[in-house]
């Protein structure tokens, strides 16, 4: 006897799906990739196959262009920005689920995603007014009579500012679901075994967190890698950092996009940049499955 | 206005093969996707209105209503940002779909690479005796005969010095050296986009060079050198004006060589930012009307370029709400107020008698080229390391 998943109609069902992800991600994809290894001749890109670029880009990492540093500063920015951010959705999400009353989650959690229903670019100019030299908190602060100014203005706190308020509602939605489906019971049997409120968290919701944390924090990190609004805009394009005045990779991306007739070598900086997002998307996939089986033993 | 590019059309074969329009046409339908959007649809077609690709501002009713009512016409834009773009947009259209072309002038050069552009002849172009001398010798859009052009120059101003005259002296404002002194370390502002910044380090090592983009290795080490002291000054890097403006409002940065951001500061009641050109020269950005080469109205094409050269609509073209810029034609002048004028430098230079403000600061200013002896990418290589450094 045939089930409904031997059935082949259930082949049509997996088409939207197919489509999807053929069409929207996998041609766009293999496209840049193919495009990385054309080349130019009078200010027109031409098929081919060639690894001039790579070995361009990569005899310039760490001289020249220099895009080895910039691609640090990313590094930097991106896992600095996915602690931060996942860290304060975590505490949202916590805060929810658990010190909220159930009747008035749903609300609660509307109001916690609400930053993302305006414009990215909106808020960042938002917290240009906000940080700037001029801006909100040093009016404030020079009203108090401090003379002490707050210069966050064009440096990569700036822009991880900017990165956390973009991510935060995506986050807090992923780990709102994750602490959600944490079975109430295992806590109140902790707390009647004996357990403190710390314990409880430390023993029991925090293990249990670890794959909502992991997949939050993986995600965060490979948002935070391709953005350059948040770097260009408060970061002011080359902000300072712990590694010094340099731009983030996705940011030299869209200077040298914008700079001169070379989709190809564009495209061949833009390919590295997946290669790194796809591996802290498989080690942050591998973390959350281990974490997961650990959970589940 | 300062412009960035983006990239590259093709549209006929190379020597090498099949090119980008090639792969476009025969297969690629993401791209095809992509990029379908910036078709005209099919119902403008069939009214045959002009279309031109231009910067923002030529779209606007005030510029173009005069034109559509003379010659019983509508035209349609396609409003790019940026050079590189421009391009772009072109590459993703069918041959034809686009008449004219505003493009910046030293992007005439990619175009004619390309085939995309006519050369026509300067005859009958009657306002061209009112064009101001220095855009008369239509570099780099000279055509290959006597008397022909690719592109006749309508709108134009400079990367000079834009600065905060509370922070910042006239005089200091006059050098590009001092940008360099210690007090502004961390204070200035600039345009991200190597063109312009390398043009004016070329100047301010070599001043007066009339060809500041045709320079020879060792200049061009000069020219790297000079930006490595300028990088501790740079405070932040913006990629239009907004942001930089922005940032000499807020009190971030106290200059920056991005042209005459004072203009818009000025008509928002901020009368403390002014902005000049340095003694050693400074970068002229300018545009020019360009005809399609596969366009079927060339001749209206070449009607509305003429347009283009009035004085009357290069008065309302460059006191647009997109943007304030200069046009060529000194005859503009008699078409605005006083308060325009003194705005826009069409005013007598009180250093210079018989000259206006805007004809010497054209004196001292070069036009924005390409690199002309080293590769494109020796030069962005050097801003590359500049910007990270």
């Amino acid at each position: 006897m045939k089930t409904p998943n031997d059935s082949p109609i259930k082949l049509l069902f997996l088409a939207p799906l197919v489509i999807w992800i053929g069409v929207m991600f996998l041609a766009p994809l293999l496209f840049l990739l193919w495009v990385g290894f054309w080349h130019i001749e009078a200010y027109r890109a031409v098929p081919g196959f060639s690894l001039t670029n790579y070995a361009e880009i990569f005899s310039s990492f760490f001289t020249g262009s220099r895009y080895g540093w910039a691609l640090l500063q990313s590094l930097w920015v991106a896992g600095t920005t996915a602690i931060l951010a996942t860290a304060f959705a975590y505490a949202t999400a916590l805060a929810l689920a658990f010190a909220v009353p159930p009747r008035l989650q749903r609300a609660a959690l509307l109001f916690a995603i609400v930053p993302f229903w305006s414009s990215y670019v909106l808020r960042l100019y938002a917290w240009q007014t906000i940080l700037s030299g001029n801006g909100v908190i040093n009016s404030l602060l020079k009203q108090a009579g401090l003379s002490w100014k707050f210069e966050v203005i064009y440096t990569q706190i700036a822009t991880r500012i900017g990165l956390v308020h973009y991510l935060a509602p995506i986050l807090i939605v992923i780990l709102y679901v994750s602490v959600l489906s944490i079975d109430r019971v295992l806590i109140e049997a902790a707390r009647e075994l004996g357990c403190t409120r710390w314990q409880v968290f430390t023993r029991l919701i925090f293990p249990l967190s670890r794959f909502g944390l992991l997949t939050a924090g993986s995600f965060a990190v490979i948002v935070s890698l391709g953005d350059a609004l948040s770097g260009n805009l408060l970061g002011g394009g080359a902000g300072q950092s712990i590694l010094g005045k340099l731009p983030t990779y996705a940011s030299m991306i869209m200077s040298d996009y914008s700079s001169a007739t070379n989709l190809p070598r564009t495209s061949a900086l833009a390919t590295i940049l997946i290669v790194v997002m796809v591996a802290a998307l498989v080690a942050g996939v591998a973390l959350a499955t281990a974490a997961r089986r650990k959970v589940s033993q | 206005m300062t412009k960035t590019p983006i990239d590259p059309r093709t549209t006929a074969t190379t020597s090498g093969g099949v090119t980008r329009r090639d792969v476009l046409k025969t297969g690629a339908a993401t791209a095809a996707g992509v990029t379908s959007f910036l078709y005209f649809p099919r119902s403008a077609a069939a009214a045959e209105p002009l279309r031109v690709l231009c910067w923002p501002g030529y779209e606007e009713r005030d510029v173009i209503e005069q034109f559509e009512d003379t010659h019983k016409v509508k035209v349609e834009f396609k409003i790019y940002i940026g050079g590189e773009q421009m391009l772009q947009f072109f590459a993703q259209t069918r041959p034809g779909t686009f008449d004219a072309i505003i493009s910046d002038a030293e992007y005439v050069t990619k175009l004619k690479a390309q085939g995309a552009i006519d050369e026509f002849p300067t005859d009958g172009f009657d306002q061209l005796a009112n064009y101001h001398p220095k855009f008369l010798d239509f570099k780099p859009t000279m055509g290959t005969t006597e008397g022909s052009v690719y592109g006749i120059p309508t709108r134009f101003s400079f990367y000079g010095i834009s600065y905060n005259t509370d922070e910042m002296s006239a005089e200091e404002a006059g050098d590009w050296h001092s940008l360099l002194l210690p007090k502004y370390a961390g204070r200035l502002g600039m345009f991200d986009w190597y063109l312009p910044n390398m043009g004016n380090a070329s100047l301010a090592i070599n001043p007066g060079n009339p060809a500041p983009y045709e320079i020879s290795d060792d200049q061009l080490a000069q020219v790297r050198d000079f930006m490595m002291k300028l990088r501790p000054q740079i405070g932040m890097f913006g990629s239009s004006n907004q942001p930089i403006a922005q940032a000499l409002l807020a009190g971030d940065i106290v200059a920056s060589p991005t042209g005459d951001l004072d203009i818009d500061l000025k008509l928002a009641g901020y009368d403390n930012f002014s902005s000049t050109i340095p003694k050693q020269g400074g970068i002229r950005w300018q545009e020019v009307a360009t005809v399609c080469k596969d366009s079927s109205k060339k001749d209206l094409a070449m009607e509305w370029v003429k347009y283009m050269t009035q004085p009357d609509v290069q008065s309302r073209l460059v006191y647009t709400k997109a943007f304030k810029a200069r046009g060529p034609n000194m005859k503009i002048v008699e078409y605005w107020d006083d308060e325009q004028a003194a705005l826009l430098s069409y005013v007598p230079d009180p250093d210079t008698p018989g000259k206006m403000l805007v004809e010497t600061l054209i004196d001292r200013s070069m036009p924005r080229g390409l690199p002309a002896n080293q590769p494109e990418q020796a030069w962005i290589d050097i801003y590359n390391e500049f910007k990270t450094a």
